[in-house]
């Protein structure tokens, strides 16, 4: 394998593994969010304990987001220094701005909302999730702006060789990047929402006490799962037509799996590149319209799964009838193998271009000799970690809302502070 | 132009936040898997740093964003050119900062017991690795025509870098126990006080070898402005004895006070050395990479400074807001952690 697989292999490995997380933490920030304001207005110990335990799953799962979000935001330089090279005056501006915007902010009121509990006025505790919401959100899009400018570079201007700023508007509503924004955190809530209804069909599976617990959380998750399914979908098609007109050989790799892509063919776009950009081989690997057909078709029977057991919602019929619960609890790992598919899509679909039609790949990355040593070290303490991770998740997931840390006993006996604190 | 003083402004800021506050972070991460006597010691010191853990990493990725954004003709050289130095320190804060919240999700103590030595190596790891870098950057780095470079291991071996990466580890050390030394109370609360004082001399030794080493090695030559390193060292070395003495006196505040400044002069340290430059070059004294070479366009300079005018302000309000909503002692009940 070569040093450039190698660097590629190892940027897909932390990419995927952070998304894989982060996924879930976008998903279930805004359903967590709604449980505990719920609580904060009404005061019902249902939904305080809703928001402790989809809350302790939730922070499980933060855990590898950020540790891999954290290895993210180094690769850059690390393995592809050609790319802040070239494009740092402006590729280098929202990954900063997700961080002093967004990241910082975001860790720094979770570790706040996780030891707020009894210790914070009830106001405080539900804005900083809230908070935490916002930011995670916030952080999707500045990466999304990153992320959409390597797909089709707007608002700079090539002088010396080097990438200049010169419309910085035209970079943060890039259609590239807000649609797929759009998309991907749809997809994200959709995910959220049907883990919710896969864990709580679990525990109707096995009759466990929770049954009201469960059954309210089931109808928060399939509530919220429904709608964003049909905006990822929706916001999958808008990407089409931007497609064709940005990326005509992306497109035309789809042909024959994508109905509107016009008369594109992948010998015609070549031929065309080859004019435009000289001698090489501008096709991505053909199995990118796999990728996309895994996406679409998991895509499809996620919705289906959900409008069924939508319609069982109809007077508790989804909890007497238990293939409905084998269903969803199946559900649970489809929007993540449908995510790989569409980031495998966007990403190796751009090949051979970092930057689409600007820098490639071969160019953008660094020349450093220990890159294999590298990915089976950021490889193996990702897949151990995440196993670890996944394997709490699940056991918190089993074991149900009696047996959650979060917000235990409040320290040395405090109470919950009277609200008065409030005028700090 | 005022740009150019803003962003290696902001830029050390936030490097010297990261050192201070993350410094504590695996400092204490080092000390509490033996500091405790038992499980539910080991606990208490963990939930000492509880609530400002996951605040205190964050100043790392927002250092690094400031770095990508403002200096990327620094960020991409320096980052590959210490590539494997880089990736070590990256893989110990991954594994570190996973077993420091996910160790006590787990109900077996054997289960534990190994996420501790997990919460030990991601401590010691980053603690030697920034030393290391340091000490690599002030005494020079194989710059080529384009100032790029990549270092191997055996760039390392140097006795004044890896006095550095000693220094660093024993200053973040003592940091941590003078900060489990104030935020704890009772028996552990002495005995991190002790094991502080400890650290505190063993890191003044080093920190001295540091400057006699820089001194007779050809870093002596490569350090633009020696006086100033030479004052920082100075300074290191002092703030580290001082600490040692309130501590000695019982005084537990103003000893982490002192441990905070001996953590953050490391950065100091870089930014003194090295002004104008942000690489020197080993083989050329004199000669490296200019801070103004390693900024970003004007353009964006402008449009970020407007961004960081506004945020930086408000995420400098939320750490102090959360320093002060939990200002009372992590007391003897495990709380998260």
């Amino acid at each position: 394998m070569t040093d450039e697989t190698l660097a590629r292999l190892q940027f897909a490995t932390t990419a995927g593994f952070h998304w894989l997380f982060v996924m879930l933490t976008l998903g279930l920030a805004p359903l967590i969010a709604v449980t505990h304001t719920r609580h904060a207005l009404r005061g019902s110990p249902l939904t305080e304990r809703m928001t402790r335990f989809w809350g302790q799953i939730y922070v499980v799962n933060y855990v590898l987001g950020i540790v891999t979000g954290l290895v993210m935001e180094f690769q850059f330089g690390l393995a592809w220094s050609g790319l802040s090279e070239y494009a740092g005056n402006v590729f280098g501006a929202p990954l900063a701005l997700e961080t002093i915007v967004a990241f910082f902010a975001e860790s720094t009121f979770l570790g706040m909302w996780i030891f707020g509990w009894g210790r914070l006025p009830k106001a405080v505790h539900v804005t900083l999730i809230w908070l935490v919401t916002l930011t995670a959100y916030a952080s999707a899009y500045w990466i999304m702006v990153a992320n959409g400018f390597l797909q089709h570079p707007v608002g700079h201007e090539v002088r010396d060789g080097v990438a200049r700023l010169t419309d910085f508007g035209a970079m943060l509503t890039n259609p590239n990047a807000i649609n797929a924004l759009v998309h991907a955190a749809s997809a994200a809530l959709m995910t959220g929402g049907v883990f919710m209804a896969g864990v709580s069909s679990y525990h109707f599976l096995k009759r466990t006490a929770e049954r009201a617990f469960f059954r309210a959380s089931l109808r928060l998750g399939l509530f919220v799962a429904t709608p964003a399914a049909f905006v990822a979908l929706y916001y999958g098609f808008v990407q089409i037509p931007t497609l064709v007109e940005t990326q005509p050989m992306k497109a035309a790799t789809l042909r024959g799996h994508v109905d509107d892509i016009g008369s594109l063919r992948v010998e015609d776009v070549q031929a065309q590149l080859v004019q435009r950009f000289g001698a090489g081989d501008y096709r991505p690997p053909a199995w990118i319209a796999t990728a996309f057909d895994v996406m679409q078709d998991v895509g499809y029977l996620i919705l289906l799964l959900i409008i069924v057991a939508l319609i069982l919602l109809y007077r508790d019929w989804y909890l007497r009838f238990r293939p409905a619960a084998y269903l969803m609890l199946v559900a649970v790992p489809l929007p993540f193998v449908a995510a790989l598919g569409g980031w495998l899509l966007r990403e190796v679909g751009r090949q051979p271009w970092a930057v689409y039609g600007e820098l490639t790949t071969a160019a953008a990355r660094s020349h450093v000799g220990s890159m294999l040593a590298s990915l089976v070290l950021f490889g193996s303490v990702f897949l151990a970690l995440a196993i670890a991770d996944w394997a709490l998740i699940i056991r918190y997931a089993r074991r149900g809302p009696a047996d959650t840390d979060l917000g235990g006993s409040p320290p040395d006996g405090h109470a919950e502070r009277p609200a008065a604190s409030l005028a700090l | 132009m005022t740009l150019e003083l803003v962003w290696p402004a902001l830029l050390g800021l936030l490097l010297a936040g990261y050192f201070v506050l993350a410094g504590l972070d695996y400092g204490v991460q080092m000390l509490a898997p033996t500091l405790g006597r038992d499980d539910g010691e080991r606990r208490s010191l963990l939930n000492a740093f509880g609530p400002f853990f996951l605040g205190n990493e964050v100043w790392l990725v927002a250092a690094a964003g400031v770095l990508f954004g403002a200096f990327p003709f620094l960020e991409g050289r320096l980052l590959s050119g210490m590539y494997f130095l880089f990736a070590a320190i990256l893989a110990g804060i991954v594994v570190g900062n996973a077993a420091v919240q996910v160790r006590s999700r787990h109900r077996s103590a054997s289960a534990r017991r190994i996420w501790d030595g997990l919460i030990f190596v991601g401590g010691l790891v980053p603690a030697a690795g920034w030393g290391l870098v340091t000490g690599r950057l002030l005494a020079g780095v194989p710059l080529d025509a384009r100032n790029a470079f990549s270092l191997g291991p055996a760039d390392l071996l140097d006795p004044f870098v890896l006095l550095c990466g000693a220094t660093t580890t024993a200053v973040f050390l003592a940091h941590g126990a003078s900060f489990l030394a104030w935020r704890t109370g009772g028996e552990p609360s002495a005995r991190a006080a002790r094991a502080a004082r400890r650290a505190l001399l063993v890191a003044a030794v080093a920190a001295a070898a540091v400057l006699v080493a820089g001194y007779l090695s050809p870093a002596r030559h490569t350090v633009v402005n020696s006086w100033p390193a030479l004052a920082t060292g100075a300074a290191l070395v002092i703030a580290l004895l001082a600490g040692a003495a309130l501590l000695g006196a019982g005084r537990g505040g103003r000893a982490f006070a002192a441990t905070s400044c001996a953590a953050a002069l490391p950065v100091v340290a870089l930014g003194a050395g090295l002004h104008p430059f942000v690489l020197v070059s080993s083989g050329a004294p004199g000669t490296g990479l200019r801070l103004t070479e390693a900024m970003a366009d004007a353009a964006t300079l402008r449009i970020l400074v407007g961004f960081a005018a506004v945020m930086v302000p408000l995420m400098l309000l939320a750490q102090a807001w959360n320093w002060w909503l939990f200002r009372h002692r992590a007391g003897r009940t495990p709380t998260y952690l």
